[in-house]
């Protein structure tokens, strides 16, 4: 078992009551599509809304298919609105 | 260091100018985005602004050499202001010096353009009546496929005129 962090931002922040979850992810959980699949079971409040949020690990965004970045931490940035 | 791109405190405009510099530019563009009080038939009262801050100023900077590419100019300077904003306030600030003004406006507009669609900032408006909602805004995925894409609606681009 290894934990996998969320960092949450905006409104999905606002829907989980707080700026990070976590998960207890099996070994198979390999990439960032399996770990948010967890996330989405786990917190379903949440899972219609992963869709459309962007992944980051550090400064980096990360694809679906990219491994669960080595340090267990994805930021979910949702749909921007700046300016 | 790199300069700040991200601000917590009230945006000056001035400091952001170099009017002092850049001898070979004759023209200089400005655009500041500043807090309205209405939002789609609603009243806003205030409003914050919150971000991933490293990916946003990261984004923010390659906008800027991306325009400085794109149209040829010298210097492109953005600020965005994150926080608790009241109406009037500056959200943000572009600005662009370059030799002639046709690209100095073609430039700043892109530059706003991109950092409204690409960059991790938030909007979050509070209304007269009590209630608050994020300003809805663009997916930036880059990975979303034919199947999963949707059209997003692109309410920001209006936000500041």
């Amino acid at each position: 078992m290894k934990q996998i962090v969320f960092e949450l931002f905006a409104n999905l922040e606002r829907l989980a009551g707080s700026g990070t979850c976590s998960v207890q992810a099996h070994d198979e959980v390999g990439t960032v599509a399996e770990a948010l699949a967890l996330l989405a079971r786990e917190r379903p409040e949440l899972a219609a809304s992963l869709d459309r949020c962007a992944c980051v690990a550090g400064d980096t965004i990360v694809r679906r298919a990219d491994p669960v970045p080595a340090d267990g931490r994805i930021a979910l940035l949702p749909p921007v609105a700046g300016g | 260091m790199e300069h700040a791109v991200l601000s917590h405190d009230t945006v000056t405009v001035e400091p952001l100018l170099e009017l002092n510099a850049h001898p070979e530019c004759g023209g200089l563009a400005l655009f500041v985005g500043t807090v309205r009080d209405h939002h789609e038939g609603r009243s806003v009262r205030h409003l914050t602004y919150t971000a991933h801050e490293p990916l946003a100023a990261k984004i923010i900077r390659e906008v800027e050499a991306a325009t400085r590419e794109k149209y040829g100019v010298p210097y492109v300077r953005i600020m965005h202001r994150l926080g608790d904003l009241s109406i009037g306030d500056i959200a943000i600030v572009c600005v662009v010096r370059a030799p002639h003004r046709a690209e100095a406006f073609d430039a700043c507009r892109y530059a706003v353009d991109a950092v409204k669609h690409g960059a991790p900032i938030w909007k979050e408006e509070f209304y007269n009546d009590g209630s608050s909602a994020f300003v809805e805004g663009c997916c930036i995925r880059d990975d979303m496929d034919d199947a999963t894409a949707r059209p997003h609606r692109h309410h920001s681009h209006t936000s500041h005129g």
